[in-house]
């Protein structure tokens, strides 16, 4: 069993000051090493992330979650993480799921365990938001073969092989199905666990509009024509 | 003869710009050394360029000039894009060098196995 202070959680944050301070507090309380990457924010997420414990990397201006996401990924293998979790900065997630996610990896031998709302809970999700959800779903399901119920969530644990196998390039939001072309890709083994989201007036405020999901279609698909 | 006149004389300003371009990217600047010649040409036997148009369906000579024009248009913004995105892919990259050379290492609890500081870089 990997210790927890081997267990690295990455937090990609992006002017997310009001909440990184309770979030990181939360997840270092739990014994995880927490390193916060804070996306160019010009806001006070750095010293708020800093000041709460975490390890903190700053991006000289703002690159997108994908690229920052890579950033922490690079940091904690570095520093020799033997797991690690992705975990939003705007506090949807529940710290207690980091534990089972960490905990699938090893019963299933698994190299990458990612949180499902839709095999676990997202009460308050909009009704408009969940079609968008599915739809991104079933659209990842037919581009890459994988027979997941929820792309789109922030969640995910790997293990040290499973993170050398990622290598986002999507920097900005399309990086959630390239996570799973590049799993797919990788052929190592991957499970979903139940995971819960918890839909705050916050969290909603800063989540991806339906604009965002056009917008991240069309990404998709030039990278598709192009690569 | 006017309208003539100031085609051969943009025509000829590509022509020099391929001419200078080349030792930097010969394919670009074969490209617009042979679209500025035919253009030349056409300016000039217009008659050559409606025959040239009938020859692969098209009616008039100045359709048959748009229609490659609309392509190779196209063709430069995809160029375009792709250079863009693979600048786009060096900025990050180096971005992320900087960003991991200043990291500052989260607090360790008391159970930290060892400790390993410096980046080696990624």
């Amino acid at each position: 069993m990997v210790s927890r202070a081997q267990m690295y959680v990455v937090i990609p944050a992006y002017n997310e000051g009001p909440v990184i301070s309770r979030v990181v507090s939360e997840v270092k309380r739990a014994g995880y090493a927490v390193v916060v990457v804070d996306d160019g924010s010009s806001d006070a997420t750095a010293e708020e992330a800093r000041a709460a414990g975490a390890g903190v990397i700053t991006h000289p201006f703002n690159l997108g979650q994908g690229a920052a996401l890579q950033t922490g990924i690079d940091y904690a293998v570095v520093q020799g993480a033997e797991v690690i979790v992705t975990f939003d900065a705007d506090g949807q997630h529940r710290v207690s799921d980091i534990a089972r996610l960490a905990e699938a990896l090893v019963q299933e031998r698994a190299d990458f365990a990612l949180g499902s709302r839709f095999l676990g809970q997202a009460p308050n999700l909009p009704p408009l938001r969940r079609l968008l959800l599915h739809a991104a779903t079933a659209f990842t399901r037919l581009t890459t073969g994988l027979q997941v119920t929820d792309t789109h969530n922030g969640l995910r644990a790997m293990t040290r092989r499973g993170a050398a196998a990622i290598r986002l390039r999507q920097n900005r939001m399309a990086h959630a199905s390239e996570w799973l072309s590049q799993i797919a890709a990788s052929g190592l083994r991957y499970v979903e666990r139940p995971v819960t989201i918890e839909y705050t007036a916050y969290s909603l405020a800063k989540g991806q509009s339906l604009g965002d999901a056009v917008l991240i279609l069309l990404d998709l698909f030039a990278r598709r024509l192009y690569r | 003869m006017i309208a003539q006149l100031i085609l051969s004389i943009l025509l000829a300003g590509i022509l020099i710009y391929a001419w200078s371009e080349y030792a930097r990217s010969p394919a670009v600047a074969v490209l617009a050394l042979f679209v500025a010649t035919a253009g030349l040409y056409f300016v000039w036997v217009p008659e050559h360029s409606t025959a040239l148009a009938e020859l692969v369906g098209i009616g008039r000579g100045v359709d048959l000039i748009l229609y490659v024009w609309v392509c190779l248009s196209l063709i430069v913004v995809l160029n375009l894009h792709l250079k863009l995105r693979t600048q786009m892919e060096l900025i990050t990259a180096l971005a992320r060098k900087i960003a991991l050379a200043d990291a500052q290492a989260p607090d360790r609890g008391r159970e930290y196995p060892g400790s390993r500081s410096g980046m080696s870089g990624g």
